[in-house]
């Protein structure tokens, strides 16, 4: 009988197997976990933290015992060592090796913490797994913050600060960038946002960069010599790919280097999720886009070729949504790449709306509070970077306009071609 | 196989009673704020002819929105492959929104999503979705996926 090893069980590796089975995969599946609590959502944490969804919430597809009854497959939790790609084998924690026909690498990504002196201080944390909600959960329950440290201005960062503001702990949000969301808002719309957010007492910090945590966890020092006193320090500085357990045949930048079909450049070795790098539509280049959306098409695909079915999956652009404190932002595509920008806002239904054009084409978007018609756009953007061409179909023009967007804007978007008075700057 | 709600866009006149049903039948109320699953509106042309169009969810057969939800709210609906949802664990974060290429999903007051099921209760018990049952013109129709023409 044909066997498959699927190294991690998130997002990925548990649509990779519903997907197997659902395309007839008949053979043994392995699936190797070290922990119990899977597929978790890292992005359901905070919600678990502050009360909003049940700790078993935070497992969206259910506990991964049902899961493998439903699926046919057995429950390792001994940890891979390394996946042995020529030999289609993983060796064990244990020092045992066991040997597959093909094997999928979905490990995810874990949260970076730098290590700067004092990072591992009991009053320091970092927010990715249930076990660090729990860290969390339990300071905040137990002892008395009044004041926190969140290092990193991303869309985990801001959910930390958003929990705390609302338990009354003033929150200094502190970045190396100099304003914030610096991967997906462009810098008008984060001007805004940060207007809005000193306006409600969070205080921000930004272009600064981290020297040490003294005092066990009660005062973060940067590296111009300044510091501040604080209770508990949260690190939401990033992720890094899971990406040691493949051996050195196994092409590896950033993250696992795979193709449409989520193989690796080694026979039978698959890759889906957050330690892959699949195409960047926008670029064409190789890149990790960690999006739980993107880990599910991946996963999806992953599982269907492992089947047997020819399953390919184009892409994705870097898009980021995020809800907090009453604010809604969403940005699309890379807000480094140059261009010119326009902005519409809508003052009637508070909304904002920020799109950058090069060639005549949108190279990146932004939505602060206006979120319906993100999703044409979306689609919209995805269309253009995948060469499509397509035009804007009657139905997203009805979408758009009942969102209020302006028609002369969506002419421009449904002709490509630059009036000089399509824009309001 | 699925069923979907089909428009004829050459039948439409966006008189607006779909709305209606829709809002009579999901308990929408709109002196709180809320809108119609379904929205009316009509289009012009770049020739100044009018077009008349009734739209809500598609029921995608790969609805791009289930694998969206973190929180796994969304689903096919097994008999009859409408998109339906349980919103109990929804966090309100807008993914699903953004991911729908027709931008069908909305937000209640208490900020969790709601959409258009296709009254699958109905239509599992022979009856039309309360939209096309209350369409005068018949340019809406519910049909199975395999009939649907193109819009």
């Amino acid at each position: 009988m044909q066997k498959t090893a699927v190294a991690g069980f998130g997002c990925a590796g548990y649509h990779a197997v519903r997907s197997m089975r659902e395309h007839g995969y008949q053979g043994e599946i392995d699936v190797y976990t070290d922990t119990q609590w899977a597929p978790a959502n890292p992005m359901l944490t905070t919600y678990y933290i502050c009360g909003k969804l049940r700790r078993e919430a935070t497992l969206p597809f259910g506990a991964i015992e049902e899961l493998s009854q439903k699926y046919n497959f057995h429950i390792i939790t001994t940890s891979v060592q390394k996946v042995l790609s020529e030999e289609k084998a993983v060796l064990l924690q244990d020092g045992k090796t066991q040997y597959y026909d093909q094997i999928l690498i979905s490990t995810g990504a874990r949260a970076f913490v730098p290590p700067i002196p004092g990072h591992e201080s009991e009053r320091v944390f970092s927010m990715r797994t249930i076990e660090d909600a729990d860290r969390v959960r339990k300071i905040l329950e137990g002892r008395e913050i009044k004041r926190a440290v969140v290092a990193g201005a991303s869309m985990v960062g801001i959910k930390l600060v958003e929990l705390l503001h609302a338990r009354g702990i003033h929150c200094t949000l502190v970045d190396m960038a100099p304003y914030i969301f610096p991967l997906a808002a462009v810098p008008c719309v984060a001007a805004e946002i940060e207007r809005r957010l000193t306006g409600m007492g969070v205080e921000l910090a930004f272009s600064k960069a981290l020297k040490a945590i003294e005092e066990d966890g009660q005062r973060v020092v940067f590296a111009d010599g300044e510091s501040i006193s604080c209770d508990m320090v949260l690190m939401c500085i990033g992720t890094r790919a899971n990406t040691e357990i493949a051996d050195e045949n196994i092409k590896v930048n950033r993250g696992i280097v795979v193709d449409k079909r989520m193989r690796t450049n080694m026979q039978d070795i698959y890759c889906a999720g957050d330690c892959s790098e699949g195409c960047n539509l926008q670029t064409g280049d190789n890149q990790i886009i960690g999006i739980w959306d993107n880990a599910a098409r991946q996963g999806e695909t992953a599982g269907a070729n492992m089947a047997g079915v020819v399953k390919e999956y184009e892409g994705n652009m870097l898009h980021n949504i995020t809800h907090f404190m009453g604010m809604d932002f969403i940005g699309f595509g890379d807000v480094k790449s140059e261009g010119e920008e326009f902005l519409y806002e809508n003052k009637e239904k508070g909304e904002a709306f920020v799109i950058r054009v090069k060639d005549n084409k949108p190279v990146c978007m932004n939505f602060l509070d206006s979120y319906g018609a993100s999703g044409v756009l979306k689609a919209y953007m995805i269309n253009k970077f995948g060469g499509a061409g397509r035009q804007m179909d009657s139905v997203s023009k009805v979408r758009l306009l009942n969102e209020g967007i302006p028609e002369k804007l969506i002419n421009f978007l449904e002709s490509n071609s630059q009036e000089e008075d399509v824009w309001e700057k | 196989m699925g069923k979907v709600i089909e428009l004829n866009a050459d039948k439409c006149s966006a008189c607006g009673a779909c709305a209606v049903a829709c809002m009579d039948q999901n308990d929408l109320d709109v002196t709180e704020g809320a809108s119609a699953f379904r929205i009316v509106r009509d289009l012009e042309g770049a020739d100044g002819g009018y077009e008349y169009y009734s739209i809500a969810c598609f029921h995608c057969e790969d609805a791009p929105c289930i694998s969206a939800c973190p929180c796994n709210c969304l689903k096919k609906d097994e008999e009859i492959g409408f998109t339906v949802y349980d919103n109990e664990n929804c966090i309100g974060c807008h993914s699903c929104a953004m991911a729908c290429p027709y931008g069908a999903p909305c937000y209640g007051k208490d900020g969790k999503m709601i959409k258009c099921g296709g009254c699958a209760v109905r239509v599992k018990n022979g009856l039309e979705p309360a939209c096309v049952a209350n369409c005068p013109t018949g340019a809406l129709r519910c049909v199975d996926r395999t009939e649907c023409e193109e819009l």
